[in-house]
């Protein structure tokens, strides 16, 4: 890793996050899909792409407890597993 | 790890809300993104996970995955934890940091924990998800070709009334 001393013109601006920041799931309503989708993780390498039904399911519970802003799942890059599901679509 | 990023935290910006900044102008124009943008399939990305505290704040806070293997434009989830073992609530702000430097104009997370306070009870554990993509122009950049590796670096401050943050602009 470089070492700290890397000031000047190179310094890095943190930006925050497009939507915001996540409500805590202070009840761990989410945990289980969590549980599942590190346990994907686990099981393929932890290649994102072969667990992203999972994460797809986590962030949904998100939005149905209302800890995530309601969003179609085709923004939140998902489009491609969505096929027709009708909350999904505008 | 201790003590490397915090030297640097002088040079950040911190933004104390997130929702005055950009507004939904930029959030639209991000969200058309996200859905519009393909996968560069055969650039896979390594992402590796650091999680530090400031030496005043008592959490446990670590990431859930040491690593996890992206694609630039597909959008990915991965998992902080952190736990107050204290007996009395806690509340916390953080900030990140991305390496290679240059890597982090290409690193855009949608959702996360940064940049608000977090406030945890005595003895809570939290899950601290962070849902990112890795801009698919990244692929496109000549000086990313040697790029496999980002490392994601989120730094937990103590928030406390009163109390003076060691990072200009905290509100």
């Amino acid at each position: 890793m470089s070492t700290a001393m890397n000031f000047g013109t190179k310094s890095f601006q943190p930006r925050p996050p497009d939507k915001g920041s996540f409500p805590l799931d202070h009840l761990g309503e989410c945990k289980s899909f969590k549980e599942k989708f590190m346990k994907c993780l686990h099981n393929n390498n932890f290649e994102n792409a072969l667990c992203r039904k999972e994460s797809k399911e986590y962030l949904e519970c998100r939005m149905e407890r209302k800890l995530m802003l309601q969003e179609p799942l085709e923004k939140l890059g998902f489009g491609d597993l969505t096929s027709g599901k009708s909350e999904a679509k505008k | 790890m201790l003590g490397a990023s915090y030297a640097a935290v002088p040079l950040y910006r911190l933004y104390c809300q997130t929702t005055g900044l950009g507004g939904s102008a930029v959030a639209g124009h991000a969200s058309d993104k996200i859905e519009n943008m393909v996968p560069v399939k055969d650039r896979i990305i390594k992402i590796s996970f650091n999680a530090d505290v400031h030496a005043s704040l008592q959490w446990n806070f670590r990431p859930q995955q040491t690593e996890i293997y992206v694609v630039p434009g597909e959008t990915a989830l991965a998992f902080y934890r952190a736990k107050n073992p204290t007996d009395k609530p806690v509340i916390g702000i953080s900030t990140y940091n991305i390496v290679p430097f240059e890597a982090g104009q290409y690193f855009n997370k949608i959702q996360c924990f940064c940049f608000e306070e977090q406030r945890l009870n005595p003895q809570e554990e939290v899950d601290m998800p962070v849902f990112f993509y890795i801009d698919p122009e990244f692929a496109e950049d000549p000086r990313m070709i040697k790029v496999d590796l980002i490392t994601l670096s989120y730094t937990f401050f103590e928030a406390k009334e009163g109390h003076k943050l060691p990072v200009p602009g905290y509100n």
